[in-house]
């Protein structure tokens, strides 16, 4: 209980900066650094191959290509984000309080039958859970993250250049 | 304070964190950023329930997030490779000026 109560604010802070920062970077660097304390979290609390798997996907991938993108694109300066942040503050404000009031009124609400801590899972367990019970699932997750490299690749080439073969002189 | 409900409360405040940053920003890769946030709120709920929840042997809590995770790093690789096209044809990531479809 004592990591949480650590770790939540620390999440809370880095996600809000993240959502706050007016320069790009560092708002992605904030999301990245929420991704990991959120990866610790998942450690602490015993699911530890979740963690990991966070850790590498989140991290080493999703924030580093955010950031790799913000390089490319060259975002505009942030003092033109800053001047018109109290135009968009209030409908944002007026969106999400609301949501935010709901699902705590609704957590504050339910009862949920609590059987203590559920065991801590082994890879194993994990695994044969995959390929077997889950395996379309996984097979259709293959198909899927097949097309999207194919179409990510697609969409981020540049149409004005042809793509040169190892083969040409 | 319950730890299920602390993980509760934690996860809808980076929900809501998330959706304020969808709302609010007006460049497209920080947009994305709000959805990644949005994202990672629903996988805390998971494990959440997963570990503090009845008691569960088929890892259902678990499975979700691994499958959650799968999805939600292709839907950045499409979305960034969509934002780098919208860039290379305006110059730009901000999605007021996009508004060559506006009447």
């Amino acid at each position: 209980m004592i990591p949480l109560l650590i770790l939540s604010p620390l999440i809370l802070l880095a996600a809000l900066g993240a959502v706050w920062k007016a320069r790009p970077v560092h708002a992605a660097l904030l999301l990245a650094l929420a991704l990991a304390l959120n990866a610790v979290l998942y450690l602490v609390i015993g699911a530890d191959f979740i963690g990991l798997v966070q850790f590498m996907v989140y991290v080493g991938a999703v924030a580093v290509l955010i950031v790799f993108s913000l390089l490319i694109t060259r975002p505009g300066d942030e003092a033109e984000e800053i001047s018109r942040r109290p135009r968009s503050l209030l409908p944002g404000l007026v969106c999400t309080v609301p949501v935010l009031a709901v699902l705590i009124c609704s957590i504050s609400r339910v009862t949920t039958p609590s059987a203590g801590e559920a065991p801590a899972f082994s890879v194993e367990q994990l695994g044969k859970a995959l390929f077997t019970t889950h395996a379309p699932a996984v097979v259709t997750v293959g198909v899927l993250l097949t097309a999207v490299m194919i179409g990510a690749a697609l969409f981020a080439r540049d149409p004005g250049k042809k793509p040169q073969t190892p083969s040409d002189p | 304070m319950t730890p299920l409900s602390l993980l509760l409360t934690l996860s809808s405040l980076l929900f809501t964190l998330g959706l304020f940053a969808v709302l609010t920003r007006r460049n497209a890769i920080l947009i994305l950023v709000g959805i990644e946030l949005m994202l990672n709120a629903a996988n805390i709920n998971f494990i959440a329930f997963w570990r503090y929840g009845p008691p569960d042997p088929e890892l259902t809590g678990p499975m979700f997030v691994l499958f959650s995770i799968a999805i939600a790093a292709a839907e950045a690789a499409v979305g960034l490779a969509i934002i780098l096209m919208v860039f290379r044809h305006t110059r730009s990531t901000d999605l007021n000026k996009l508004d060559s479809l506006h009447g």
